[in-house]
């Protein structure tokens, strides 16, 4: 019995996601996926722009589960486990830097640091 | 459903990959050691297991196993041989590139510690980590080449690219590497969510996670003229996403701030690492739409349009935005933005007019002469302090003729001088876009480079003919010979290299010949 087998075996008694159900979830994930994009623009502060990126994250997972019912296929639910490990690597990356960033300069806004720009020749 | 993937049969290629992880442990106890010898053979040993990835990589895929596993299962990964070719390339500068880093990290605390002002303290000691990150990276860019499914591919991906923030952090001690190390990995992480829903949609597009199997998938689409918008939209999302790898349009503000802000070697590292990574996930990506559906060279409309606007905006934008530079880092950093433009043409050329070869052979070529270029930049320093400015590289030649000499063969090959490897690397990718009917393209490909020329041919002449300028005469060597080395190394290479022009190239073609690409092609309508 491989994998697919296993796969079918499970969803056996699921019924595939409608196209209807299917659209009100990737709704859903584009919304996300715009709130998250318009606040990393937006906003300046690190940790909120941090979260941000997390949200768009969360945006592609939700789609990769709706997707992966409505194809009754369960690799997307498998991509979803390697997301959230992947953002929790990030989340410790992102919490190390902004800390010694924070202890640096004492604030989270992001303009601060502005010593790295053009610089166009006179 | 009958070629599942036998994933055993999968971990044989990926033993190079093991082999680079085995010397990411030992390197990573190692500078803990208090032993200031032990902590002064890490470079050694990277470049050690750099070796031993490069012999395995070459026997695992030519060996009769590999060859066999190949042959009974075409499946297995989508362009195969790929790997090979980007994994030897990758191992070969990848020794390069730790021969540049050598004594760039924990300078000052090892200085301290040598002098008896502090004792040494493993927690304060970065450059364990500087070189197990090292590896880990380009364990990444191996790994991409072998990604047969979209998790491989994500996973392998953000391998390549977590590491090298922490390398931009600790590669030196002033505020501005931390500073280039955010804004890289905000903007970086903002880039992996866009790919990332790219990847979502692809996914509900074809049903299926499997590069072979969305290849297939595509190609049925295509047949009954369906494509899928989701496919589409999902392909456009993913190539912007990794745009940011390889430093392309709309993804590429990031790039003069964080090579300014990095240490010169670990600026040479992400100029050729993230880019090579890039690169061969748009190309795999790009293989799964099958290069069918488009009469001349075989992608869909949509997906043409978009690239060919990258490709152009890329190069126009980093040739332009290098005009204005004073400081040689980012002058490199936008060249670095226009490269990733040219070797756009290559994609756009597509397997059928020998784009794709182009592009692995503009990779390698790129890796090296960009890697002699920052060498300089890594040799040279005054007061501890690495030279920046156009007027620190002004009459090198009279205290320092040889790294003179460097930077002036390093940056006519960028530019495409004749008788250098990056004219013939150039002229390659631009015969494979007229092949493909791209005339225009090659023609703003050919105006741009009349533009590079102008900062191109300053950093050729102001070293060998320009007068000292008061800033370059305080410029002494840094005490580690092995920057000079690797950028003497990498200049030979450039001269020399054209003179084996013919086994270089075949290499990079037998890197797309087998069966995966063909069959795209043959699909189309």
């Amino acid at each position: 019995m491989n994998w697919a087998a296993d796969s079918c075996a499970f969803f056996a008694a699921v019924q595939p996601l409608g196209q209807l159900a299917l659209s009100h979830y990737l709704i859903t994930s584009a919304a996300l996926f715009a709130i998250g994009l318009i606040g990393f623009l937006s906003r300046r502060n690190m940790i909120i722009m941090f979260l941000c990126t997390e949200l768009m994250f969360q945006a592609a997972a939700i789609a990769m589960i709706a997707f992966s019912r409505f194809h009754l296929d369960v690799s997307g639910q498998v991509f979803v486990i390697f997301i959230l490990t992947v953002a929790a690597a990030e989340a410790a990356l992102a919490l190390g830097l902004v800390v010694l960033l924070y202890r640096r300069r004492e604030t989270l806004n992001a303009d601060v640091w502005s010593e790295l720009r053009e610089t166009p020749t006179p | 459903m009958a070629d599942r993937l036998p994933m055993v049969d999968k971990l044989w290629f990926i033993l190079p990959e093991v082999a680079l992880f085995l010397g990411v442990v030992v390197i990573f106890i190692m500078g803990l050691s208090h032993s200031k010898r032990v902590r002064d053979m890490l470079p050694m040993i990277t470049c050690l297991s750099l070796a031993v990835a490069f012999g395995l990589t070459w026997w695992v895929y030519e060996g009769s196993r590999g060859q066999t596993l190949l042959s009974v299962n075409p499946n297995l990964m989508l362009m195969p041989m790929v790997g090979k070719y980007v994994k030897m390339s990758a191992c070969a500068i990848g020794i390069i590139l730790a021969m540049v880093s050598v004594g760039s990290v924990d300078r000052r605390l090892e200085a301290a510690v040598a002098a008896g002002h502090l004792p040494f303290d493993p927690i304060r000691a970065n450059r364990g980590e500087f070189y197990a990150f090292f590896l880990l990276s380009l364990m990444g860019v191996m790994l991409t080449c072998n990604a047969n499914d979209l998790i491989w591919l994500f996973l392998a991906l953000e391998l390549t690219s977590l590491p090298t923030y922490i390398m931009v952090a600790i590669s030196r001690p002033p505020r501005v590497a931390q500073e280039a190390a955010v804004k890289y990995f905000f903007l970086g992480a903002m880039a992996t969510a866009i790919f990332l829903y790219g990847f979502a949609l692809l996914y509900g597009s074809t049903g299926t996670m499997i590069l072979t199997e969305m290849q297939r998938a595509f190609a049925a689409q295509a047949k009954a003229d369906v494509v899928n918008s989701f496919g589409i939209i999902g392909m456009i999302l993913a190539m912007l996403g990794i745009c940011f790898k390889i430093a392309a349009a709309p993804m590429h503000f990031y790039a003069a701030d964080v090579y300014e802000g990095a240490a010169a070697p670990v600026t040479a590292f992400l100029a050729f690492v993230p880019k090579t990574a890039g690169m061969v996930a748009i190309i795999l990506l790009l293989t799964t739409l099958g290069w069918s559906g488009h009469p001349s060279t075989g992608l869909p409309e949509p997906i043409m349009t978009t690239l060919w606007m990258i490709a152009v905006l890329t190069m126009t934008l980093g040739n332009l935005g290098a005009l204005l530079q004073r400081s040689v880092k980012r002058i490199l950093a936008y060249s670095s933005i226009a490269h990733s433009g040219y070797m756009l043409i290559g994609v756009i050329a597509g397997p059928a007019n020998n784009g794709i070869n182009a592009v692995l052979f503009y990779l390698l070529v790129y890796g090296i002469m960009n890697t002699a270029a920052f060498a300089v930049l890594a040799a040279l320093e005054r007061r501890g302090q690495e030279i920046e400015t156009m007027e620190d590289l002004a009459g090198l030649r009279i205290k320092h003729p040889g790294m003179a000499v460097v930077m002036a063969i390093a940056s006519g090959s960028l530019l495409g001088v004749p008788p250098l490897l990056g004219f013939f690397a150039k002229l390659y990718l631009f015969i494979a876009g007229i092949q493909a009917g791209q005339i225009v393209l090659v023609v703003i490909a050919g105006l741009n480079t009349a533009i590079s020329a102008w900062y191109y041919l300053g950093l050729v002449t102001l070293p060998i003919m320009a007068k000292p300028s008061a800033q370059s005469e305080t410029i002494v060597r840094s005490p580690f010979p092995w920057p000079r080395i690797a950028g003497i190394v990498t200049a030979v290479a450039v001269v020399v290299l054209p003179l084996f022009l013919g086994p270089l190239i075949r290499a990079s073609q037998a890197a797309t010949t087998p069966a995966s690409l063909t069959t795209g092609v043959t699909i189309s309508k």
